[in-house]
């Protein structure tokens, strides 16, 4: 019924061209704004808790946390802060050190902890001191599969800093140490310990070393090649499928061997721990644990012990079960579940959405007001043509339905066009965001709920923006308006 | 059929009263061509106004077929205008944006009558006038005689009974206007009742009635014999 009084709205549209454009612009800008940064952030929502369902919401993690890794900063060996050039913080460098960084190695010679013994401690003591510290768990898995019934299975993987030698290039890096237990049950928390080229470790016995995709290509290592670690020779039985999650500064030094890259997946949380550094096998050498605890003198940096809670169980009746077996053990650690991690940050990325999506929602007004203004132009400029329209027949109603269905059209016009560029500003910012946020690649979220709901919003707030103007347009006097220029 | 009873009309232009009617008293038969003659100022068009139901009076009652316009609802008052009225203007008022047969479509369409029902009436009512060759054109691109031919279509798509014309030979030239008048009459002869408001003398010579205001009241009101018929 409102099929002609359509036409006509759309006619006047066409033949005010720009004053249409410009004012559908002011809405499409708002829309643009929204649609972008919701999509976006629904993306980042996404791909964060795919990655937290990767690792599966069934594991419970058991890290130092609350014992070693705590005092850590305190003693003011390893904050990530301070790692502002090419070296780690600490002024207590010794000033008749001898260690010279040449150019692909670091050198750990600032490396600096205040209680350390400037006059005696080398470089090398100094930093392995400083790792010692942070000694991990130490729990028996085994002994724990029987404590915590609940659970399924169990295993630990501890990550060391050694001295390494591969050909000419020297210095310090992450050595991953799984356990056999571990391999068989989280392959997927080191992101599926996929072996590209060579074998797996095929025994405890050997010296057997197994390098990620970015560490084997930067140092030139080959299947085969001997490297020394923390002095031992081992040799290289396999490399791993790159995973394509690298750090951020890894990309941005030309060597592998940076301090900077290695401290920031030692200094951050437990959640970075499990989403950088755990999950990036790239960066990583990996020597199975049981070798490592016989061959290596210096200490575990940290460990952290994964366990996988049996189907049907409560997860925080077996995390508290999980901090019994720990204070029965005597060990140091504190349990927390991916279920927990994922919610924390899943409400944090809301919270943000939110405050995004509402300061873009302000453009979105701005463009409604702009729309009101059209429309109030537009009734003073149509005096005239609502006099003609009136003096042939057009109710107040008709006259107050076309200036609405002019304003709601320009509204959706700006929301559909606002749709498709928020959309593509929303995959060209997915492929920007992506590597910065650690997230690895990830896609824009546009559901039917968000489409829908901008459509009719954005119809809406023309159809609002224009109800006064045409209420006002509805009840001018004909002959007042006839008489118009 | 028309009838205005004592009719007053006082207007408010800023901080003076203008007093447009002063009690005018009339009664319009269909089939008769009234023309309405005075200066300016004496009311002409207020009572064109009234008498197509666009205004109301101060006072006093204008009636159509018994029934006070100023009693209907503002929707019956449009309905009455869009089913009984038709309005040529000196402006020819169409509307600019739109076409000349969707201008002569418009008050079909107002009607939620469908475009090609709309459209197929106009067609025909744009013949009638003699411009069936014009109907693609705007408003912008017609001569004045050609626009207010397309004024004209438009206030009889809807046959209406009550055909009011203000100065509709005003901006033409006097070929033009006198077609127009023409145009005009025919409807009278076809039983509509057609009311002309001018300063024009010519086109008083054609009238059925002549009715002359002067300050708001109506100073001669009388028939005569057309010399054409």
């Amino acid at each position: 019924m409102k099929l002609n009084l359509l036409r006509l709205a759309l006619k006047n549209i066409r033949s005010r061209r720009t004053r249409s454009w410009l004012t559908i612009l002011g809405v499409l800008v708002g829309v643009t704004a929204v649609v972008a940064l919701l999509s976006i952030g629904s993306g980042v929502q996404e791909a964060v808790l795919q990655q937290f369902e990767d690792i599966g919401y069934d594991i419970i993690l058991i890290t130092p946390m609350g014992g070693n890794m705590g005092t850590r900063s305190a003693e003011g060996g390893f904050m990530p802060g301070a790692t502002t050039g090419g070296r780690l913080g600490g002024q207590s460098a010794p000033s008749g050190s001898t260690s010279t960084g040449t150019s692909g190695t670091f050198s750990p010679e600032n490396l600096g902890s205040t209680s350390m013994d400037e006059s005696t401690a080398s470089p090398d003591t100094a930093m392995r001191d400083a790792f010692q510290r942070l000694s991990g768990t130490s729990l028996d898995t085994e002994l724990l599969l029987t404590q915590v019934p609940q659970l399924l299975e169990a295993g630990t993987l501890g990550t060391q800093i050694h001295p390494i030698i591969a050909g000419t290039t020297s210095g310090f890096l992450r050595v991953s140490t799984p356990s056999l237990d571990f391999l068989d049950a989280f392959p997927s928390v080191l992101g599926g310990f996929d072996v590209a080229v060579g074998t797996s470790f095929t025994n405890t016995t050997e010296n057997q070393v197994i390098v990620g995709a970015r560490s084997a290509e930067l140092l030139d290592i080959h299947v085969g090649d001997e490297i020394t670690i923390d002095e031992l020779p081992f040799t290289v039985v396999g490399i791993l499928a790159a995973s394509g999650e690298t750090t951020e500064e890894a990309e941005t030094e030309d060597s592998a061997l940076s301090g900077q890259a290695l401290t920031q997946n030692l200094g951050t949380g437990s959640a970075d721990l499990v989403l950088s550094g755990l999950t990036n096998t790239d960066d990583s050498l990996f020597v199975l644990k049981e070798r490592a605890d016989t061959v290596f003198t210096s200490g575990v940096t940290t460990s952290v012990t994964i366990t996988r809670v049996a189907s049907g169980e409560s997860i925080s009746e077996t995390m508290d079960a999980i901090n019994v077996a720990i204070g029965l053990q005597e060990a140091s650690g504190t349990p927390i579940s991916i279920q927990e991690v994922a919610d924390e940050i899943q409400g944090t990325l809301s919270l943000i959405e939110t405050v995004l999506a509402s300061i873009a929602a302000v453009a979105l007004i701005v463009g409604g007001v702009g729309l009101m203004n059209t429309m109030y132009t537009a009734v003073l400029e149509r005096t005239r043509e609502i006099g003609i329209l009136k003096s042939v027949g057009a109710r107040d109603g008709q006259v107050m339905t076309l200036f609405l269905i002019d304003s709601g059209l320009m509204g959706l016009i700006g929301g559909i066009l606002g749709l498709v560029l928020g959309s593509v500003l929303s995959l060209l910012g997915t492929r920007l965001l992506g590597p910065g946020l650690g997230v690895g690649s990830f896609s824009p979220v546009l559901d039917a709920g968000l489409i829908a709901g901008v459509l009719v919003f954005s119809f809406l707030l023309g159809a609002l923006s224009g109800a006064w103007p045409a209420w006002r347009a509805s009840r001018l006097n004909p002959v007042e308006a006839l008489a118009a220029e | 059929m028309l009838a205005f009873d004592d009719v007053h009309k006082t207007y408010r232009m800023g901080e003076t009263q203008v007093l447009a009617l002063r009690g005018v008293s009339l009664e319009m038969a269909p089939g008769q061509f009234t023309v309405i003659m005075g200066p300016s100022g004496s009311g002409k068009s207020t009572l064109m106004h009234l008498a197509g139901s666009l205004d109301v009076p101060t006072s006093g009652t204008v009636s159509c077929r018994d029934v006070n316009l100023a009693e209907l609802s503002p929707r019956a008052r449009a309905d009455f205008r869009s089913s009984d009225v038709g309005f040529v203007f000196q402006k020819y008022n169409l509307v600019a944006n739109l076409t000349a047969i969707e201008n002569v479509a418009l008050p079909l369409l107002l009607r939620n009558i469908p475009t090609k029902v709309a459209n197929a009436r106009a067609s025909e009512a744009m013949a009638m006038v003699g411009l069936e060759d014009r109907t693609t054109h705007r408003p912008s691109k017609l001569s004045g005689g050609e626009q207010q031919r397309v004024a004209i279509a438009r206030a009889l798509i809807n046959h209406p009974s009550i055909l009011l014309a203000d100065e509709p030979t005003g901006n033409l030239d006097t070929a033009t206007g006198d077609r127009i008048l023409e145009l005009l009459r025919s409807f009278s002869e076809i039983d509509k009742l057609v009311l002309v408001v001018t300063h024009n003398p010519e086109i008083a010579d054609l009238a059925d009635r002549l009715v002359v205001l002067r300050d708001g009241l109506v100073e001669a009101d009388q028939l005569q014999e057309v010399a054409s018929r």
